[in-house]
């Protein structure tokens, strides 16, 4: 099957001398649910960014659904990848609706305006996001969890296969965080899209993502000239053996306690405090 | 809160607000401090065989005037509302990235370098001020670019830096010009509104208005990038080409307001705000009512310029610095919480 989105040999870097991803290759097949995991500049939103067009990289190609992305006109490539980024401006008090509408702006007629189609798209994301109850109200005023509500209709309204999510959890608390994660994986079951979202929560990943991506910090001790650059260490694979509690401990480079809990595994970083307390019992710890 | 715009809702506002601009230009082309009556004027331009006084003022100065009043009054007010827009700035206006201080530096050239020559058989102030203004904004647009291609703070700083250094120099020349060049800038630099060729008229109201019209169709994408660029363009807007055209015909426009009619302030930054905080952000909406808002008020401030201390006149831009601040105050005091932090 025709992965729907394929990254083959993308090598980026952010300047000379400061690779973030080398070499990666790596598959999603459609319907997936993936986790995107690492420390912090490993390159995670930057894969995002370029499985969504928006940065480009300096070798190697991304393929969506078996086409050079850079064959993608730039309304082709929104019919097909919605992005949910992390940043979000408080400009001119446009309402919920009002935003949520913006997706379907390559859609209006050549008055622009929108269709009933439109509309009708953008009533359907609101309802299956729960945001239509607050539809009205500017979106400043909503709180960080209603707001990611509303990004991800906007996503939603875009009418796209493959949905990318740039840590849709940030700043919310644990309800939250759970809910936008039921949003989506029932985003997932109804329309069979294929969902990519980093995320710091591993947790909450295992529980509802199929697959996880996990990246290893880069390698940028000495001179770059000193030593060829080696390609980007990561590992791709079910949650259950992605994140590992090995492999967490080596990514994040801290203390693991791991913990089953039915067909569930969770781990919690330990601080050192916790190790010299010595509450747990050596098993527990990796 | 706003309910979502619906055309017939644009349609039926621009229409509303487009026979109160006729009408006050009927009004205001009436008034002055020299009485003149329709009826008599209307009898045409000769009545028993002698020139008609009141049809001569009416067509050769009051009409040219308040025309004049309102293409300047639109432009200023569309092209504010696109910077805004476009730099995601609440502050920006038209002025912003040194249209008026390019503009004052090629009218305060063309005033030194003499008076007595002319382009065209017309005087050459607004000729150079067009040609400083759209050269200043090219300037400031390459070194935005330069500083930062993604980012709007270049841009802003360069604008800002380009805007001192030229007003610099504006009052470089001023202080070192002769007496009878200084008068001639400084009113120009005050803004005024007369302007009898009817020729000028044409040209520079046809552009404006073409401006505005071509202003409005991008009125969907600038909703988008008004919120961010990277959004437009993961939602498939051409985010580039939108912010070139954008950029490219609210600076013309401005420029040929300015070469017109010199510096008035106020209303770019003003009529934008106000129309926004009253009928909402769609910048579907928000381009053709704040060029008819922004037409109808300075209309009728010159109209006040020109009456308060007649025969004497006022410059324009105190009068919409003194009416429009505080009613626009009066606008934040009681449709802000509704707009911009509502909760």
């Amino acid at each position: 099957m025709t992965p729907a989105i394929e990254v083959r040999q993308v090598s980026f870097e952010y300047g000379p001398h400061r690779p973030v991803l080398t070499g990666l290759d790596l598959g999603v097949r459609p319907g997936t649910f993936l986790a995107v995991a690492g420390p912090n500049g490993a390159g995670k939103s930057t894969l995002i960014h370029l499985m969504a067009g928006v940065l480009r990289p300096q070798s190697g190609a991304v393929f969506l659904e078996g086409r050079d992305l850079r064959s993608y006109g730039v309304r082709d490539l929104a019919r097909k990848v919605a992005l949910v980024r992390q940043e979000f401006v408080p400009a001119f008090g446009f309402s919920v609706y009002e935003t949520v509408l913006m997706a379907r702006t390559p859609c209006y007629g050549q008055w622009g305006f929108e269709s009933r189609e439109d509309r009708e798209t953008v009533a359907r994301a609101l309802e299956r996001t729960d945001t239509a109850r607050f539809a009205s109200r500017p979106l400043g005023s909503l709180s960080a969890g209603e707001r990611q509500r509303v990004f991800v209709a906007r996503a939603l309204a875009q009418d796209t296969p493959i949905l990318l999510l740039d840590e849709p959890t940030s700043f919310l608390d644990l309800r939250h965080q759970v809910a936008i994660y039921d949003l989506l994986k029932s985003i997932q079951q109804e329309t069979a899209s294929t969902i990519v979202a980093v995320t710091h929560e591993i947790n909450l990943a295992s529980q509802y993502c199929d697959e996880a991506l996990l990246l290893y910090p880069c390698r940028r001790e000495g001179p770059p000239s000193a030593h060829p650059v080696s390609p980007s260490d990561y590992r791709i694979g079910s949650t259950r053996e992605v994140f590992a509690p090995e492999e967490i401990r080596r990514a994040f480079g801290v203390g693991i306690f791991s913990g089953v809990l039915g067909s569930e595994r969770f781990v919690l970083p330990l601080g050192e405090r916790a190790k010299d307390a010595n509450l747990l019992r050596p098993p527990d710890v990796v | 809160m706003h309910p979502p715009l619906t055309p017939r809702m644009l349609l039926l506002r621009t229409s509303l607000a487009a026979t109160l601009l006729a009408a006050v230009l009927l009004v205001c082309s009436l008034v002055g401090p020299q009485e003149i009556s329709l009826k008599a004027a209307l009898q045409g331009v000769q009545v028993a065989g002698l020139p008609n006084p009141d049809y001569e003022i009416l067509v050769q100065v009051r009409i040219p005037r308040v025309l004049l009043a309102a293409m300047v009054g639109a432009a200023l007010a569309a092209s504010g509302v696109i910077f805004q827009a476009l730099l995601r700035n609440p502050l920006a206006d038209p002025y912003i990235l040194g249209v008026s201080s390019g503009a004052g530096l090629g009218a305060m050239l063309a005033v030194i370098g003499g008076l007595g020559w002319t382009l065209w058989g017309r005087s050459p102030i607004a000729v150079f001020a067009f040609l400083g203004a759209l050269g200043t904004v090219w300037l400031v647009w390459a070194l935005g670019r330069i500083t930062g291609k993604h980012q709007v703070t270049g841009l802003l700083l360069a604008g800002v830096v380009v805007n001192a250094f030229f007003s610099a120099m504006i009052m470089f020349l001023i202080s070192i010009a002769k007496s009878q060049h200084l008068y001639a800038t400084i009113f120009w630099l005050m803004g005024n509104m007369t302007e009898e060729d009817w020729f000028v008229l044409w040209v520079g109201g046809g552009g404006i208005l073409a401006g505005i019209v071509a202003l409005f169709f991008l009125g969907p994408q600038l909703n988008i990038i008004s919120v961010g660029r990277q959004d437009a363009r993961s939602v498939g807007v051409r985010v580039e080409r939108v912010e070139l055209a954008a950029f490219a015909i609210s600076a013309f426009i401005t420029a040929v307001a300015v070469s017109l009619s010199g510096l008035i302030g106020f209303v770019g930054l003003i009529v934008p705000h106000a129309v926004r905080l009253v009928f909402g952000p769609d910048h579907r909406q928000l381009v053709p009512l704040s060029s008819l808002v922004g037409a109808i008020f300075l209309v009728v401030a010159d109209t006040v310029a020109r009456m308060v201390v007649a025969p004497a006149q006022l410059p324009v831009g105190v009068v919409t610095a003194m009416i429009g601040g505080p009613f626009f105050l009066f606008l934040l005091v009681t449709h802000s919480k509704k707009v911009y932090w509502a909760t």
